[in-house]
């Protein structure tokens, strides 16, 4: 049985949906994938009934600020602030060094939270909700 | 990027206080394993550099990540018993006003503590104070 250390995952992104590059300092990535639930519970059953419906992610990347410039991740950080944004943005979510376990969706950067605190080391959040499929290859 | 040079950083450190301590008024200073005989009665700095945790900074493998490599430095400061502290503390405050949260060659260096009275100074014959300071760099692999 293999067990995985946060450590071995990373994050790669590109805006334009084409080739994602490695989103570099991070620290953390998360996703959550739900599915809406629709009753279709009969009048007069005893137990109540639900089939799924329309699936959707979001999550968050933390990495740390590096002052990086003119490359995936400055866009990555940047990305919230730009107009036109049609949710073509490429991301791969691994969860190995290796690069065979990841989680691929276009998704849309909705927010992103730049931050300082005396004594720390200066992080930045990306939150981000994801656009049509999501691929899980895990 | 590669893996910190510890010897690299200790050099960073100690440089920074040989050099001071080489001002006027100078101040012998001497590093960790180094053999010293102190004269009786003088003002001298005993510099200990020693690294402590490392902790994961980034995710990635052996390649394309980065760890923080923490450190601390303890200045031990003698001079001459039954004269008062004031000696003592001048060379303190050149010590401190070397490293307060200065950023040196990729070195941080957190404020310091003391300079703290030791109560049973070692060797003996002194009037002993010490100052500590944490710092912290970042390794790149």
């Amino acid at each position: 049985m293999a067990f995985y250390r946060g450590q071995q995952g990373s994050v790669k992104f590109d805006d334009a949906g084409t080739t994602a590059a490695t989103i570099l300092s991070t620290r953390s990535w998360s996703l959550s994938v739900e599915k809406e639930s629709l009753d279709t519970t009969a009048l007069g059953a005893t137990y109540r009934a639900n089939i799924g419906g329309l699936i959707s992610g979001s999550g968050t990347v933390e990495l740390m600020y590096t002052a990086t410039s003119a490359d995936e991740t400055n866009a990555f950080i940047e990305m919230a602030n730009s107009a036109n944004d049609e949710g073509a943005a490429l991301f791969e979510l691994y969860l190995d060094t290796a690069g065979t376990k990841k989680i691929t969706f276009d998704g849309v950067i909705t927010s992103a939270e730049y931050g300082a605190t005396v004594g720390e080391l200066e992080t930045i959040t990306i939150n981000f909700v994801t656009n049509g499929a999501i691929t899980l290859d895990i | 990027m590669a893996a910190v040079n510890l010897n690299t950083v200790r050099a960073t450190v100690e440089g920074r206080l040989a050099t001071e301590l080489a001002l006027a008024p100078p101040v012998p200073v001497v590093f960790h394993n180094q053999p010293y005989t102190p004269t009786p009665g003088s003002s001298w700095v005993q510099c200990l550099v020693s690294f402590g945790g490392n902790n994961y900074l980034t995710m990635g493998g052996t390649t394309g990540s980065s760890n923080s490599v923490i450190g601390v430095v303890v200045c031990n400061i003698y001079t001459a018993k039954g004269n008062g502290p004031g000696a003592n503390y001048t060379i303190g405050k050149r010590i401190r006003d070397l490293y307060n949260r200065v950023i040196v060659s990729g070195v941080h260096f957190d404020p310091p503590t003391g300079p703290e009275v030791v109560a049973a100074p070692s060797p003996e014959g002194y009037f002993q104070t010490q100052v500590r300071m944490t710092f912290e760099t970042f390794e790149d692999l």
